[in-house]
């Protein structure tokens, strides 16, 4: 929302002492957030008003014509200009030989395509006004050919009001709601708002204009007047530049005065032509109903789409684009003008259905009050009457008003005040501050009785939480002295989940030198199709960030495995964690879960076994210091729709027997497929249910006593073979009985050319030891033939 | 012999010994001196030896002075011993290579956690500190706990503030950690000190400073008496403790639909300090704190008496917090995974001795 400071001084006075951005800073910390302001300095010098006395095109360059201009004076220049539009007999800001404007270089007679051209016919652009490339200023009567424009005129300051932080203050929508911010901020007065007494356009000799309203929850009121003697013609140059430096285009003198009334007080009108709408339904559209709007286009309505309709025919889409049918145009003769006040939900859902956000519609959606629409009607004729000196009513004001606001008061207690602002505002103080915002407080008992405009009633203040809100800021945020709470003390009950997350990452990340990774949250459907693989029953995006982008993951593994190809460049060895939210289509809620996923990659397909032996190791240095808790690992199917599980070796981790995650090796030819550089990778992966995990009790870690007597350590190492799994083997192994076995500790396994093909070499170690005496070697002779046959009865072969 | 006589001896014992040692240069010519005197044939060897064969009214005496002899003896050796033993090790070191204590030492690599989750650590220890809980809340939301419970019903402009993706179960990807307000006063009632770090996700188009995938941490204090002026001392504190030092702020008003009186927080600019540049947009000022009084619909929904409770709520952007803290200057890195953008070279490799990057 851009607001001209020139036009706010129509209402406020500005103490000079004062200087724009600080009083755009004062806005900021009162009321909404100044984003920007920016200068207007169009340093204009000798710029004259000139009538076209006629315009040509120059044969030999397209889009520039040859236009003789009466600048006065009997005189007549002649110029070359680039303006698309230019008609005999208008009007246009004409910049002679010496003329200056700060964005354009001197000003002087030249030869442009082979022309003599004089001075220039200023475009909109060099005078702050967004408009259409090289397109003129038309002028209005107001200055006679060869008039000075006083070089006033265009300059201005502009602050960008934030959107966002006006979204619930409808009154700030316009200049004049602003103005009384300002006027409240400044302490300054407000002027009155300049309209036409209501009772001037009441005259009872007129015709009343029909207006009714299906539905008063969709239309709260419709007001509207016809008026002749509204010819077509251009704005004055005031309006003109205000309105091009709020942003907004100028079109005609019409259009450009309902859109000033939008930008000065927020009232949204619009003008049909009184011959093709002469009655005012307010209904809703037919099913499908098309409707050609002001801009061409054809528009499908909908049942719920509000119409503004005469005789069973729509004339506009209520509140957001008016039908062209209707339109005012050059043989106009009388003027419908409309002024009315929509539902705001109706309007934001038509808008929405139809991809239609106009100025108007989105000023309806804020709730505007309704009794702007008489307002902008009286201001209409002020401003009117300036521009159309044969200006004349042909109804009366008429009004369906059938949603009438009462007047609101909200009933505050001083004390919820004090305890929410930290210190006591007393009655007078509270006027003080809120009659400049026209807000009146009286008390009733200890209560306060605050009335609240018309203006502030709708969508803003209704409780007494937003009087206390328009207390704070009035007195200002800055201004409280900040003071630590004081708490009454309660305990809470452990976040389980939140405890294992945060020190699962800090394990990870510090006791092994796994880096954590972010990853999105919805797999990339190209990836899984470049792997021909169905990633399964996902809960889908009705919008997302992109094609492809609409599953949610069930998995954190694509994600952690597309950061290990974008870093293969730039590390020997890759070692990624992430944990995060996954999720499923069921109905309960366990449908999101969080889980821990890891990749240890190393460069060198020899390495497989070692990053898998790592990962599995940091797995079990996990489980025991978060739990106290030995993990073990059983064979896995591997999952269809997870492709970087291997179908042959892919294995689950379980703790007290219940299976808490996946883990395995990613096979070659996946690998491959990804990214033909890992073809050469060794990468090991798990992914782990935190949220099951969370649940898990934690084991008591107990200590060693140190025995009176030493324990004996005997190693043993025998060969089993390679398809016997460890489980077994060392389940077998575990079932030796003896009086001075002491603990049976496993201590690695060996593959390779010293054992032999299919031969694993398995190494345990005993502790053995007697409480009341040092074993001597015999007893360790003993129990190592002892054990050593026990293993053998199971046909393993002891190695020496 | 008497007292007097076996004090002399061992007095003479003494000092041989003392001449002896000055001699010793060996450590096996020490120990083989040592049998000399104190082995078991050895001359205070024999003393202590002879104690058992004194006459009972006298072994007593002779035991203590002989012992106390063996010690002082002991102590001689011992010492010696020391010496030489160190100008030994002296003598071994100077044998090996030179040793330089200004190398750097070895050390596995190290990992690390994310930027965002260091920051976010930060954050949850400072509240834990002062009594609050860590809550987490679903990413995937229904639309009642995102909009309705926060006073953002459907027809509120304020949704268009926050461009949703939606999910076809009927649920959305939270926009804020705003829902676990909601949950945590349902679940722990008043009064009550939370904060929720977590994801937000909104439907916009990514660049170097949007991203529809970033962090925010919640804080929700409800108690008797919460006030304004306790909740800008408590974002002083919090943009203190994090940023480390001392910040200014700047307190306006901002509209939020679930707070009232709602605030905007802005800290002077840490980049340029103050002065303008294009991180605050020229303003000097970065809005980092979103936050306000709890809206009295708020509590209601979540069932705390307005009468009794007030509230006051936050939210910090964390993905911005930890670009600032960072020097991170494009959005798209956190979610990229490149971990050359994401981990200081320092942790990656050995010490850096000259650095332009």
């Amino acid at each position: 929302m851009l607001i001209s400071l020139t036009w706010l001084q129509d209402y406020i006075e500005i103490p000079p002492a004062i200087d724009s951005r600080e009083l755009a800073e004062k806005f900021t910390v009162t009321t909404a957030e100044v984003e920007q302001i920016e200068r207007i300095d169009i340093s204009a010098q000798g710029l004259i008003a000139a009538r076209v006395i006629s315009a040509k095109e120059l044969s030999h360059s397209r889009n520039l014509k040859l236009v003789e201009l009466d600048v006065g004076g009997g005189k007549t220049v002649q110029t070359v200009t680039a303006a698309p539009v230019i008609h005999e007999g208008s009007n246009v800001v004409y910049a002679p030989p010496g003329a200056s404007v700060a964005s354009m270089p001197k000003i002087d007679r030249a030869s442009v395509a082979d022309v003599e051209s004089c001075g220039i016919i200023l475009p909109g652009e060099a005078l702050g006004i967004e408009m259409a490339a090289q397109e003129a200023v038309f002028l209005d009567e107001t200055f006679s050919s060869g008039a000075l424009l006083p070089s006033d005129l265009f300059d201005d300051w502009i602050i960008e009001v934030d959107n966002k932080s006006i979204t619930h203050r409808p009154d700030l929508w316009g200049h004049y709601g602003i103005a009384r911010e300002m006027a409240a901020i400044l302490r300054v007065p407000l002027k009155t708002y300049p309209v036409v007494p209501i009772e001037d356009l009441m005259t009872p000799d007129l015709p009343e204009l029909p207006i009714s309203i299906g539905d008063s929850s969709a239309c709260r009121r419709y007001s509207g007047l016809v008026v002749e003697g509204v010819p077509t013609k251009p704005a004055p140059l005031w309006m003109q530049l205000r309105l091009g430096h709020v942003g907004m285009r100028p079109i005609s003198g019409l259009v450009d005065l309902t859109n000033y009334i939008m930008a000065d007080l927020g009232q949204p009108m619009h003008a049909f032509d009184a011959s093709a709408a002469d009655q005012i339904d307010v209904g809703w559209a037919k099913p499908d109903e098309k409707f050609r709007t002001l801009d061409g286009m054809e528009r499908t309505l909908h049942s719920d789409s509000l119409m503004i309709q005469c005789q069973g025919k729509s004339v506009a889409i209520a509140g957001i684009m008016g039908g062209l049918e209707s339109e005012v145009s050059e043989t106009t003769v009388s003027l419908l003008l409309e002024s009315a006040n929509f539902d705001p939900s109706t309007i934001r859902r038509t808008a929405g259905k139809l991809g239609m956000r106009t100025d108007a519609s989105a000023r309806f959606e804020k709730s505007l009050d309704p009794t702007n629409t008489a307002l902008a009607i009286q201001r209409f004729i002020v401003l009117g009457r300036d521009m159309y000196p044969e200006l004349t009513c042909k109804s009366r004001f008429s009004d369906c008003y059938p949603g009438a606001v009462k007047p609101t008061t909200v009933s505050v207690n001083p004390a919820h005040v004090a305890r929410t602002i930290g210190r006591n505002v007393s009655l007078q103080e509270a006027n003080d501050l809120l009659k400049p915002l026209a807000m009146d407080v009286s008390a009733i008992g200890d209560q306060w009785s605050v009335a609240v405009p018309s203006f502030r009633a709708t969508n803003d203040i209704s409780i007494e939480a937003d009087v206390i809100e328009e207390l704070a800021r009035t007195i200002g945020f800055g201004t409280v002295q900040p003071a630590m709470p004081r708490v009454s003390m309660r305990q809470f009950e452990k976040n389980g989940l939140h405890e294992l997350e945060r020190q699962s990452l800090a394990y990870f990340t510090t006791a092994h030198s796994y880096h954590e990774i972010h990853g999105y949250i919805w797999y990339d459907a190209n990836w899984f199709r470049k792997h021909d693989v169905d990633p399964g029953q996902c809960v889908e995006l009705k919008n997302p960030a992109a094609e492809g982008l609409q599953y949610l993951r069930r998995s954190l593994m694509p994600g952690l495995l597309a950061a290990t190809a974008r870093n293969r460049f730039y590390f020997p060895e890759i070692c990624l964690i992430e944990t995060g939210s996954v999720f499923t289509r069921k109905q309960s809620d366990d449908n999101e879960v969080r889980h821990v996923g890891l990749v240890r990659a190393r460069r060198g397909k020899k390495a497989e076994t070692a990053v898998f032996e790592e990962l599995k190791g940091a797995i079990a240095g996990w489980a025991w210091d978060r739990f106290a808790k030995q993990v073990a690992y059983r064979p896995a199917k591997a999952n269809k729709h997870h492709p970087w599980e291997h179908a042959q070796r892919t294995a689950e981790l379980t703790i007290d027997g219940d299976s808490y995650g996946t883990l395995s090796v990613v096979d070659a030819s996946f690998r491959r497929r990804m990214d033909e550089h890992l073809a050469s990778w060794a990468i090991a992966w798990a992914e782990l249910d935190l949220s099951k995990a969370s649940k898990l009790a934690r084991h008591n870690e107990k200590l060693d006593t140190i025995p009176a007597n030493p324990l004996v350590e005997l190693d043993f190492s025998f060969l089993v073979p390679s398809a016997s799994l460890y489980e077994k083997v060392v389940a077998n192994a575990s079932g030796f009985e003896h009086p001075l076995l002491r603990r049976l500790c496993y201590v690695g396994s060996y593959e390779g050319d010293s054992v032999g093909a299919g031969q694993r070499s398995i190494t345990l170690r005993a502790l053995i030891g007697e409480a009341s005496r040092t074993l001597l070697d015999e007893d360790a002779a003993a129990f190592s033939k002892e054990f050593e046959k026990h293993l053998v009865e199971f046909g393993y072969h002891i190695r020496r | 012999m008497d007292i007097d006589q076996l004090n002399e001896q061992i007095a003479r014992i003494e000092a041989q010994v003392g001449l002896d040692l000055a001699g010793v240069e060996q450590v096996d010519a020490l120990r083989s001196l040592e049998t000399t005197v104190l082995g078991k044939k050895g001359s205070l060897g024999v003393l202590i030896g002879g104690v058992k064969d004194c006459p009972p009214e006298q072994r007593k005496a002779f035991g203590q002075t002989v012992n106390q002899a063996k010690t002082r003896v002991k102590t001689l050796f011992d010492s010696r011993l020391g010496k030489l033993q160190s100008s030994v090790s002296e003598a071994e070191t100077k044998a090996e290579t030179v040793f330089d204590p200004t190398l750097p030492g070895k050390c596995k690599e190290m990992g690390s956690v994310h930027p965002v989750t260091s920051v976010q650590w930060e954050i949850e220890r400072i509240f834990e500190r002062l009594g609050f809980t860590v809550e987490a809340g679903p990413e995937m939301e229904s639309e009642y706990n995102n909009f309705e419970a926060l006073n953002i019903p459907a027809t509120h402009p304020a949704r268009d503030m926050q461009d949703t993706f939606w999910l076809d179960n009927g649920k959305v990807l939270r926009t804020h950690t705003s829902p676990v307000q909601f949950r945590a006063m349902k679940k722990f009632g008043a009064p009550l000190r939370i904060i929720a770090p977590g994801r937000c996700f909104r439907y916009e188009t990514i660049d170097a400073s949007h991203e529809n995938t970033f962090h925010q941490v919640e804080g929700l204090m409800i108690d008797r008496d919460i006030s304004i002026p306790n909740l800008i001392a408590m974002s002083r504190m919090l943009l203190r403790e994090v940023m480390e030092r001392d910040v200014e702020l700047r307190v306006r008003p901002g509209y939020f639909p679930f707070v009232e009186p709602g605030i905007e927080i802005d800290m002077n600019c840490q980049i340029c300090g103050g002065q303008g540049c294009p991180t605050c947009k020229q303003s000097g000022w970065v809005e980092i704190l979103p936050a306000g009084m709890v809206h009295p619909n708020v509590l209601e929904a979540g069932g705390v008496d307005t009468e009794e409770y007030t509230g006051f709520a936050f939210g910090l952007g964390l993905t911005r917090l930890a670009m600032m803290k960072f020097g991170i200057g494009d959005i798209r890195i956190l979610n990229g995974g490149d971990l050359r953008a994401m981990v200081s070279p320092e942790r990656l490799g050995g010490p850096i001795l000259k650095d332009k990057v």
